[in-house]
C-alpha cells in the first residue's frame, strides 16, 4: 500500500459539497463549479484505474470511518465522473436552473463516498445522501406524476435502509466493529453472519435495483425528467453495485447466490423490456437485467458496470429528442447526427465488438460454467433482441448539431473498446456474432406479432406501491431463509 | 430466568416488525409514513440498548470524574452513529410529509389507490 496522500484525497471528497454550497450562494458559479467536480472525479477515476494508489483512509479511529481508494471502486468513480459530465454538456445550450447544478454536484460527492466507504456506518449516510438527492432530482418539475414517483421512491429506499441499520446493529453486537470486513470475521456466529448479510443485502440490493426488490426502478427512471434518468439508470445504481460487489469479495460464500439473484434479475428484466413500447420504460427494465449482469462476478462486475451505465446514461439523453413512442419509429426517421451515439449505445449493451460493452460480456462469460452460463446465454439473446430494435430505424440526413453530451459518451465506449481490443478475445467472436444473429431474429418475430396484433401476452402489473414494498420485504425474507440454511450450491 | 436484555430485544424487533406490517398493509399513505416512523424508532431504541449492555451512565466525562472508579458507562459508540440516524431519519420523514401534503390536494383521502392510475399528463396540485 502506498504512502497516502491524506489531505488529498479529504479535500478530493469534500471538494464537490463546497462547490455545491458556493454554487448554492453564488448561482453563476454553478456550472463551471460543476464541470470541475465532474472532471476532478473523473480524473481520480482514471487515476485509479491507470494503476496509483490503493490508498486507504482511516478518519476518528478504528471504530471511526475508514475509506479505501482501491480497484474495486476505480471503474465506478471514473463511471460517476463521466456520466455527470455528459449530463452538463448534454444541457449546455439550455439555462439550467440553480438548484439542479447544486443536487448534481451533492449527488456526485454522496456517490463518490459510498464507492469508496468500507464500514457500514459511513455507507449507510453516503447511501441516504445519494438516495434524498436523487428524489429531490426526480422532483425537478414537479408534476403530480413526478411527486408520486419520488414519494414511492423515498418510501422504499427509507424503508429498506431501515432493516439495513438493523443488519448493523445487529453485527455490532456481536462483533464489536462495524468494518465490512467483519462480517467475514470467522468468529461471528453463522446464524448472526446470516441474519446480519440478509438484512444488509436486502438494502443494496433494492438501492440497486435488482430483482423483485428492484421492482421500483422502471416507473421511476421512466417518469423522471430524462437527463435525471440518465444519473439515475448510470451511476445512481452503481452505489448500491459497488459495495455489493465488495461483500462479494470478501465473502466468497455469497457469490453462488448472487449469482442465483442476478440471473433472476437478467431474465425479469428482459422479459419484461421486450414487451415494452416505450422507449424509457424499456431502457429502464433493461437496466434491471443489466445490474443483475453486474453482481454474478466480482472481477468484472466493476467494468460491466462501467459499460453499462456510460451506454445507459447516453440512451436516456438521447431518449429525450428521439420520441418515446417505438410504435411509431418505423414511420418516422431519425437523424444520423442522434442515430450514430444511439447506436454505439444500444450496440454496446447488446455486447457488438469493438465497443467497451462486448469486452465487458467477454469477461462475464469466460467465468461462468455449468447451468449458469446457458441462462446468461439467455439473457444476452433477450438483451441482443431489445437492443435491435432500437437500431432499426429509417434514417434522415444530419441537420443541426449533434447532441454534444452522448457523442462524447459513445466515443467513449467505442474510445475504451479499441483500447482493449489488442487483447485477444478469449471466446470466440463467431459465439458472440450468434448471439447478435439470434437476437435480432427473436426481434423480428416479436415484430411480427405486434404487426398483427396477435392476442399479446399480458404480463402481470408488478409496479404498484404494495407489490414494491411487497417485493422488499419477500426479498428480505428470501435472502434470510437461504442463508440461515448455508447458502445456494449450483450444480457443476 | 429470563435476560431483561432479551426481552427488550425481542420487544423492539415485535416493534420493527409491527412498523413493516403497517408499511405494507396500510392504504392510507399518511399511515405508511407513520409506519415507518415506528420502524425508524424501533431501530434507534435497538441501538440505544445495545450501547446500554455495558452500563447505563451517559458516556460525558466531565473533569474530576475521570480519576473515579471505573463507572459501568454506556458504549458512546452506537449513540453516535445512531444520533446521525436520526438526523436523518428525521429529514426523510420531513420529505415525505411535504410530499404527502401535496398529494393531498389530488386526493385529500390519501389513498394510495388514487395515485397508481396518474399518469403524464395529470396536473399539478398547486400551492394556491
Amino acid at each position: 500500500m502506498s504512502e497516502t496522500p491524506s489531505a488529498l484525497l479529504i479535500a478530493w471528497l469534500l471538494a464537490p459539497l463546497l462547490a455545491a454550497f458556493s454554487a448554492a450562494l453564488l448561482p453563476s458559479l454553478a456550472r463551471p463549479l460543476a464541470l470541475l467536480s465532474a472532471l476532478a472525479t473523473a480524473a481520480l477515476g482514471l487515476a485509479l484505474t491507470a494503476g496509483f494508489g490503493p490508498w486507504s483512509l482511516e478518519l476518528i479511529g478504528p471504530l471511526g470511518v475508514l475509506l479505501q481508494f482501491d480497484d474495486a471502486a476505480a471503474p465506478f468513480v471514473l463511471l460517476n465522473g463521466l456520466v455527470v459530465l455528459a449530463v452538463l454538456l448534454d444541457g449546455w445550450r439550455q439555462r439550467v436552473p440553480g438548484p439542479f447544478l447544486v443536487l448534481v454536484m451533492v449527488l456526485l460527492a454522496g456517490l463518490n463516498s459510498a464507492f469508496m466507504a468500507v464500514d457500514l456506518v459511513s455507507l449507510y449516510v453516503a447511501l441516504e445522501v445519494v438516495g434524498v438527492a436523487a428524489f429531490l432530482l426526480v422532483l425537478r418539475q414537479r408534476s403530480a406524476l413526478q411527486l408520486w414517483i419520488a414519494l414511492r421512491y423515498l418510501l422504499v429506499a427509507n424503508g429498506v435502509m431501515t432493516l439495513y441499520l438493523l443488519g448493523v446493529a445487529l453485527l455490532y453486537l456481536r462483533s464489536g466493529s462495524f468494518r465490512l470486513q467483519a462480517l467475514a470475521d470467522p468468529g461471528l456466529g453463522s446464524g448472526t453472519r446470516a441474519v446480519a448479510l440478509a438484512l444488509l443485502l436486502v438494502g443494496l440490493l433494492t438501492k440497486a435495483g435488482v430483482f423483485v426488490s428492484g421492482l421500483w426502478l422502471p416507473r421511476t427512471h421512466a417518469e423522471s425528467p430524462v437527463e435525471v434518468s440518465a444519473l439515475l439508470s448510470g451511476v445512481v445504481v452503481a452505489a448500491g453495485l459497488c459495495p455489493l460487489l465488495r461483500l462479494s469479495e470478501a465473502l466468497p460464500m455469497l457469490q453462488p447466490l448472487l449469482l442465483l439473484i442476478g440471473l433472476a434479475s437478467a431474465l425479469l428484466g428482459v422479459f419484461y423490456a421486450l414487451a415494452e413500447s416505450d422507449l424509457k420504460r424499456l431502457l429502464a427494465w433493461s437496466t434491471v437485467s443489466q445490474v443483475g449482469l453486474v453482481i454474478l462476478d466480482p472481477a468484472v462486475g466493476g467494468m460491466y458496470a462501467l459499460a453499462h451505465g456510460l451506454a445507459k446514461a447516453g440512451l436516456f439523453l438521447l431518449a429525450g429528442r428521439v420520441g418515446r413512442d417505438l410504435n411509431r419509429w418505423t414511420v418516422s426517421s431519425l437523424p444520423l447526427q442522434q442515430a450514430l451515439p444511439l447506436w454505439c449505445g444500444a450496440l454496446s449493451i447488446a455486447g457488438a465488438p469493438p465497443l467497451l460493452g462486448f469486452w465487458a460480456k467477454e469477461g462475464l462469460s469466460r467465468n461462468l460454467s455449468g447451468p449458469a452460463s446457458s441462462v446468461l446465454l439467455v439473457a444476452m439473446v433477450g438483451t441482443a433482441a431489445v437492443y435491435a430494435r432500437l437500431c432499426l430505424r429509417p434514417l434522415a440526413l444530419p441537420s443541426g448539431w449533434p447532441p454534444l453530451g452522448t457523442v462524447l459518451l459513445a466515443l467513449l465506449l467505442l474510445g475504451s473498446g479499441l483500447l482493449l481490443a489488442p487483447l485477444p478475445p478469449q471466446g470466440s467472436i463467431f459465439k458472440t456474432l450468434g448471439v447478435l444473429a439470434a437476437g435480432v431474429a427473436l426481434q423480428q418475430m416479436l415484430e411480427l406479432g405486434r404487426r398483427f396484433e396477435s392476442p399479446q401476452l399480458k404480463l402481470p402489473q408488478l409496479e404498484r406501491l404494495d407489490d414494491l414494498l411487497g417485493g422488499m420485504a419477500v426479498m428480505a425474507a428470501l435472502l434470510m431463509g437461504l442463508l440461515l440454511q448455508g447458502g445456494v450450491q449450483w450444480p457443476a | 430466568m429470563l435476560d431483561p436484555f432479551r426481552l427488550l430485544e425481542a420487544l423492539l424487533l415485535i416493534t420493527l416488525l409491527a412498523g413493516l406490517l403497517g408499511l405494507i398493509s396500510r392504504r392510507n399513505l399518511f399511515l405508511k409514513a407513520l409506519a415507518m416512523d415506528v420502524m425508524g424508532t424501533a431501530v434507534v431504541a435497538l441501538f440505544v440498548l445495545v450501547a446500554a449492555r455495558s452500563g447505563l451512565r451517559t458516556p460525558i466525562l466531565p473533569g474530576p470524574l475521570l480519576a473515579d472508579a471505573p463507572e459501568a458507562w454506556a458504549d458512546p459508540i452506537p449513540q453516535a452513529v445512531i444520533l446521525t440516524a436520526i438526523v436523518i431519519g428525521l429529514s426523510i420523514q420531513a420529505l415525505l410529509l411535504v410530499v404527502i401534503t401535496r398529494l393531498a390536494r389530488l386526493d385529500p383521502l390519501l389513498d394510495t389507490a388514487s395515485f397508481e392510475q396518474l399518469s403524464s399528463g395529470s396536473v399539478a396540485p398547486s400551492y394556491e
